[in-house]
């Protein structure tokens, strides 16, 4: 007994020491390297406080201090009511953000969600070629996506304008001018919106033919035994299965355009007249063309607040229990 | 009985049929038209890019290029201001780098916190999730500010330095290391294999579809990648491809045939190759609902 006890605890004590050498070995490069991460995220906290510019000397710590005073919440005031250039843009950024995202965010649904539910009733192989294809934009860097799109909408030699003309319409600069719109938005901002939705449809898509699929079978086979329609029970059945889906590529479709970028500053760069101006492009341009970094700082927060909430709103809603 | 029920049911069923076949034409039609909208934005860029930059200019635009030309791909090539080898290798460089050391990162801590007990094991893990929450927008202006401390600006390093630890994948890796049965530890460990060898010799062999998965989405992502490498690299040689690809339009404006013919070269290649490992890109995004 006392033999067999002993030779037990042998091997386990040498087995839990080689272990939790393991796991030091693991989380203590770790921990290194996300202190460095906390370090970043503590100084951007800290940034947004101040008026600092890097051009500047300023003060021992970081920099802070001396010429690159302290403002407290001066930044967030001024975004608030501020007359200045910067204050002015920074509302303007705001606004066209959120008309970004909540312009794409029902076109987005309208297209791929029908779109998905064809794809989904039709036969394996073709779906597999449609969705292939569907897929491709996701995959382009969107600096590509941005340079073809500018070229179709050249005012002259594009191909917008070349099918515009061949109903008899006139040809719009779609990119520059500042004074069309539709429905109280620019020209310009339906136009990267479009070449936007296109680059991002085919990852919707993907993503509700993947929760379609999951739908048991024999739910839609018994309301088109009772008589419904393949579009009723799209509506009735299909549609409230897959909500949880639904609500996920909502908020991860708000999310991606409140922080867009790459597409606008490739074709605008905020022009004509700061229309396209988001809020990313307006953080990128006050931290770097101005270096005005401290204020580039406070954008960022406000729009860390905004990313934040949306997710925090997501979780909430999905905790709820889903169940066929 | 059956009298009853008979013509009633061949009488249903005719309709259904005729309307089957209706319905699967239209969803052929509305799929095709979705299609075209998708493919001619690729064939334009393709089609231009074998126009002159004459007949590109030219309003009706032609459709089918009137001269066929190579000039542009050729003009490509021999511009010494554009060593796309160059460019292409620092692609390959940081998407490759990145790649590996996040999945060698994920796949170690993910199995980590799957199958080994410790004391704030939770907290920690809760700590990883909320930074996966935090945009790096928000972290962009100090990391420049380091890099620029550091010297790293102007250096493909300084993309790598901070993408090596993936909060996602560690997630990712986490879950599917907690299916591995312990058995299958537990023997390597009788067999006398240090923590470490089980890691490399049972571990990661088992994990060969999240890896290829994890690993294409990051490749892809850092591929792709465009606000950070323009903040980074502000000197020419040292760029990435979509930001050598801005540079190169913005240089070049009012020769649209050129700068389709450079995007070609700069998408085409890689576009190709995701299109064999689509299945997993395709499953990768799916469970991970991450936005490229």
């Amino acid at each position: 007994m006392n033999l067999a006890t002993s030779r037990n605890r042998k091997p386990k004590g040498g087995l839990a020491t080689s272990k939790r050498r393991f796991v030091t070995g693991v989380t203590l490069p770790m921990l290194l390297y996300e202190s460095i991460g906390l370090f970043v995220l503590g100084w951007a906290f800290v940034l947004m406080f101040f008026d600092y510019s890097p051009g500047r000397v300023g003060g021992p710590i970081l920099g802070l201090g001396g010429s690159n005073p302290f403002v407290g919440l001066g930044h967030f005031v001024e975004m608030i009511k501020g007359t200045s250039v910067q204050a002015n843009l920074f509302r303007i950024s705001l606004r066209n953000t959120l008309i970004f995202a909540v312009v794409i965010l029902p076109l987005n649904l309208a297209i791929t969600l029908p779109l998905a539910w064809l794809l989904e009733s039709i036969g394996k192989r073709f779906r597999a070629l449609y969705r292939t294809i569907y897929f491709l934009p996701v995959l382009t860097s969107s600096v590509g996506v941005a340079l073809i799109w500018m070229s179709m909408y050249n005012p002259q030699s594009g191909w917008i304008n070349a099918i515009i003309r061949a109903f008899g319409g006139t040809p719009v600069a779609w990119l520059s001018d500042p004074r069309a719109g539709f429905a109280n938005v620019s020209v310009a901002m339906w136009a990267v919106i479009l070449a936007y939705l296109w680059q991002d449809y085919g990852y919707n898509m993907v993503i509700f033919i993947a929760a379609l699929q999951g739908i048991p079978q024999e739910l839609r086979e018994s309301a088109l035994i009772d008589g419904a329609n393949p579009w009723q029970a799209f509506l009735k059945i299909s549609i409230p299965l897959i909500r949880p889906t639904i609500l996920f590529v909502c908020v991860m479709t708000m999310l991606s355009s409140f922080q867009v970028f790459d597409i606008i500053q490739v074709m605008t760069n905020g022009d004509p007249g700061n229309q396209t101006q988001v809020l990313m492009l307006d953080i990128y341009k006050s931290a770097f063309r101005y270096q005005n970094m401290g204020w580039a700082a406070a954008e960022s927060f406000v729009l860390f607040l905004i990313v934040m909430s949306v997710t925090v709103f997501q979780m909430r809603i999905l905790r709820t229990d889903w169940q066929y | 009985m059956a009298s009853v029920t008979d013509p009633d049911r061949v009488h249903s069923r005719k309709p259904i049929i005729s309307g089957k076949l209706f319905s699967r034409l239209m969803i052929f039609i509305v799929l095709t038209i979705g299609l075209s909208f998708t493919l001619l934005p690729f064939l334009m860029m393709i089609l231009s890019s074998f126009k002159t930059n004459l007949e590109n200019l030219r309003v009706p635009p032609t459709f089918w290029p009137e001269f066929f030309t190579l000039e542009n791909y050729r003009a490509i090539f021999n511009d010494p201001k554009l060593p796309l080898l160059r460019f292409y290798s620092n692609s390959a460089f940081v998407a490759i780098f990145n790649m590996v050391s996040t999945l060698f990162t994920s796949s170690l801590i993910g199995y980590m916190f799957a199958k080994f007990e410790f004391p704030g094991k939770n907290l920690l893990f809760g700590w990883f999730l909320a930074l996966m929450m935090i945009p790096t927008q928000i972290t962009m202006i100090p990391s420049f500010l380091i890099l620029s401390k550091l010297h790293l600006i102007n250096s493909l390093w300084g993309l790598i330095v901070f993408s090596m630890v993936d909060a996602f994948g560690i997630f990712m890796m986490r879950q599917f290391c907690e299916t591995l049965p312990n058995e299958l530890l537990d023997a390597g460990r009788i067999d006398g294999a240090s923590e470490w060898q089980i890691y490399w010799r049972i571990v990661l062999p088992q994990l060969g579809a999240p890896l290829a998965t994890l690993g294409i989405l990051g490749f892809m992502h850092s591929w792709n990648a465009y606000l950070w490498p323009m903040i980074v690299l502000q000197k020419i040689e040292v760029r990435t491809l979509p930001i050598i690809l801005t540079w190169f339009n913005s240089t070049h404006t009012g020769q649209g045939a050129l700068v389709m013919a450079a995007t070609v070269l700069i998408i085409m290649p890689i576009l190709i190759v995701f299109i064999f490992f689509q299945r997993w890109i395709v499953q990768g995004f799916t469970m991970s609902g991450m936005k490229g």
